[in-house]
């Protein structure tokens, strides 16, 4: 795999031998891709068992390499397309690193990812993905289906597996010969295909007020205030998600985007209009 | 994968504890009673360390009631707080700590309102309108956020606690076997019976 | 296992101004990531102008805020009068080193007014006692870090009570926004020689 892939990621005149001194090697260096798949190793046993000592705040909270982590991502299908609904708090053990973090990666104008976990991970391999489904395009001269976007990116993760990327994302579209398909991918190589899914340390509370109300044959805008709300949900109970609401919806034409939106109004409106979170003081006693 | 649910409503207090006793791989019993009645009042929820948990339980039962009957007067659901919470925190800087995660049901009958307290392993203690223990916690706080309201009816509450069992089935990879489901109010404490027949699958 | 004073998460600050002082804290009580209760208030009050702020492990905070509760009522019953903020301070103290091979895992924040001179009086305190005085301001808490950034920025001397206020509410607003285990609200009292403010802060609930 990695010898193909280095083939095709050398520019096409390199192999054409009229270039051999050392300013056009240097020039070719430049323009190679920048997503290259080269990585160094530190120069040590055991990789994976370094790279975990030394980044897993959860088991030390004291490790010297904090990466951003902790997210509520969630997306799920329904007779209108597909939801994708994301918060956008980015994390370095107890320190808020980011309260902007843009969680859904526009892959083309059919197809969304999200993601949760690690983010330099995310963000790299998701722009990865992106590259590969446009070549696909080019090669096959159609767009490339969700299924086949998804199995790459879990073929990548899976031939890195045991070495340390931490992701759980979501691959969403709406193609032609698909519909609307909405797959799972995470770092172990799990790879599912399913109705509705909440990844990240707020899944739970996304799946507690989704479940509850999750119909197929839903109104689009009854959709749309659901996933906000579940994510609102999420951030409101896990220290590790908040910010901003980044919703989404697909179809068929393609993702519309429906706002970025500071959960801090939006709480409070649920809160006073709707008498919600009624654990929250909002007056003296 | 013990399940703890409280909710306080308009003039109840709902206390369910899953009925299931799990050791190991094996589920040993599927009507366990995870609750203690205190006094007239006040119910006590409890899931933690095997052997620990009645053994606290019944502490404190024995307690509250011998004060009970020397005072002719039942403490109040606070003041019953205040009591399993210096308890619980004596026990925690000793050499074996109870490791007893606790729900505190009560229906003040002065005040004529019902109470509930959440109490950890730690003895962190909290006033709250509803509370969870375990993984329930992570499933069923957003969804009572959503539709608890502090004067909800019997009937609204017996409602939300459905939503909670619900999800609790449809997400948790183990059968709990369902819940006990007890309800405190001005009459004192009662058991409710709680239907488990139906199946529930993740969309 | 992380460490005890971050299990709960919280957040405390006292500012002194012109002839008042100001003490002010988060309401989140957490269970690492989940958050549990939105009002769990870390300040407690002493005398008429003697308060006490804890933060750290949860448990602790309410033992120890009831501890202090004894001694004081014990204190006010022996001499017949109200404790001052400097006494109250050595108390506190004394009282943690009582624990020097087991300490309680709070960070205590004293803030008060002499009620004899009108001395304005805060001071901070390790978990087991060594007191830290200050003419500015003292932090504590999981957004400890944070406070410290916005207090060296926002204070300055002699802010009158109005002026505290918005101070230390800017303070412990924007530095609990920063720390994923505080927040979700606070409570902030002035404290004038005959007058006690107290206000509820409406924070971010994420």
């Amino acid at each position: 795999m990695n010898a193909l892939v280095s083939r095709y990621s050398q520019p096409a005149y390199q192999h054409e031998g009229h270039s051999d001194n050392d300013t056009q090697k240097q020039l070719a260096l430049d323009v190679a891709p920048s997503l290259s798949l080269n990585f160094a190793l530190p120069p040590i046993a055991s990789t994976a068992s370094w790279l975990r000592a030394m980044t897993d705040d959860h088991a030390n909270p004291n490790v010297p390499i904090k990466l951003a982590h902790g997210t509520t991502t969630l997306a799920f299908r329904f007779k209108g397309g597909i939801i994708v609904a994301t918060d956008s708090r980015a994390t370095a053990g107890n320190w808020i690193a980011s309260q902007t973090v843009k969680k859904v990666i526009e892959i083309n104008s059919c197809l969304l990812g999200t993601m949760a976990g690690g983010a330099a991970d995310c963000q790299y391999w998701l722009a990865y993905l992106g590259m590969q489904c446009r070549l696909h395009e080019l090669r096959h001269k159609r767009r490339i289906s969700v299924a086949a976007a998804s199995k790459i990116l879990a073929n990548l993760v899976y031939s890195y597996k045991g070495m340390g990327l931490s992701m759980g994302t979501m691959c969403a579209g709406v193609t032609p010969m698909e519909g609307p398909a909405l797959y799972y991918v995470d770092n172990d190589g799990t790879r599912l295909a399913g109705n509705l899914f909440c990844v990240g340390s707020g899944q739970t509370f996304a799946y507690g007020v989704l479940d509850a109300e999750y119909k197929y044959d839903m109104e689009e805008d009854e959709a749309l205030e659901l996933g906000r709300r579940s994510i609102l949900a999420a951030t409101h109970r896990d220290a590790y998600s908040g910010g901003f609401v980044n919703l989404y919806h697909i179809k068929e034409e393609g993702w519309v985007r429906h706002g970025f939106n500071d959960t801090n109004p939006l709480f409070w409106k649920y809160k006073l209009e709707k008498g919600e979170f009624s654990n929250v003081t909002s007056q003296l006693v | 994968m013990e399940v703890l649910l409280g909710i306080t409503g308009k003039d109840f207090c709902i206390v369910a504890a899953s009925k299931a006793a799990m050791r190991g791989a094996s589920i040993l019993k599927a009507n366990d009673d995870k609750t203690r009645t205190l006094n007239k009042n006040t119910l006590m929820a409890f899931s933690g360390e095997p052997g620990d948990t009645v053994q606290f339980a019944e502490y404190i039962q024995a307690n509250i009631q011998l004060y009970s009957m020397r005072n002719s007067s039942d403490l109040s659901p606070f003041e019953v707080s205040s009591f399993v919470r210096a308890e619980l925190a004596k026990s925690l800087r000793s050499r074996s700590p109870y490791t007893v995660n606790l729900l505190l049901g009560g229906y003040d009958s002065i005040k004529q309102k019902p109470e509930l307290y959440w109490i950890d392993y730690l003895a962190s203690s909290a006033p709250v309108p509803y509370a969870a223990h375990g993984y329930a916690q992570y499933y069923c706080l957003s969804i009572l956020d959503k539709h608890h309201h502090p004067d909800i009816s019997f009937e609204q509450g017996m409602k939300i606690l459905r939503m909670c069992t619900d999800e609790l089935k449809r997400r948790l990879p183990i059968d709990f076997k369902g819940v006990n489901v007890k309800i405190i109010d001005k009459d004192g404490i009662r058991e409710e019976p709680y239907s488990d027949d139906k199946q529930v699958y993740a969309p | 296992m992380s460490s005890p004073f971050s299990i709960n998460g919280g957040a405390c600050v006292a500012m002194r101004g012109k002839n008042c002082v100001a003490i002010a804290c988060d309401l989140r009580l957490g269970l690492q990531s989940l958050t549990v209760s939105n009002n769990f208030p870390k300040i407690f009050q002493y005398s008429p102008t003697a308060f006490l702020g804890l933060t750290g492990l949860a448990t602790d905070v309410s033992t120890v805020s009831e501890l202090f509760r004894y001694k004081v009522n014990m204190y006010r019953l022996r001499e017949e009068r109200d404790i001052a903020p400097k006494t109250f301070a050595q108390l506190v103290s004394s009282s943690l080193y009582e624990r020097r091979f087991g300490p309680w895992f709070v960070s205590p924040v004293v803030a008060g007014i002499d009620g004899k001179s009108g001395a304005p009086f805060i001071c901070g305190f390790d978990s087991i006692g060594c007191i830290d005085y200050a003419a500015d301001f003292i932090v504590s808490g999981t957004a400890s870090d944070q406070l410290f950034g916005t207090c060296e920025g926002l204070w300055e001397p002699d802010l009158e009570p109005d002026d505290l206020f918005e101070t230390i509410s800017q303070a412990l607003l924007n530095a609990v926004d920063r720390d994923a285990l505080s927040g979700w609200g606070a409570h902030v009292y002035i404290i004038e020689k005959d007058k006690v403010t107290k206000r509820l802060l409406k924070g971010r609930q994420d």
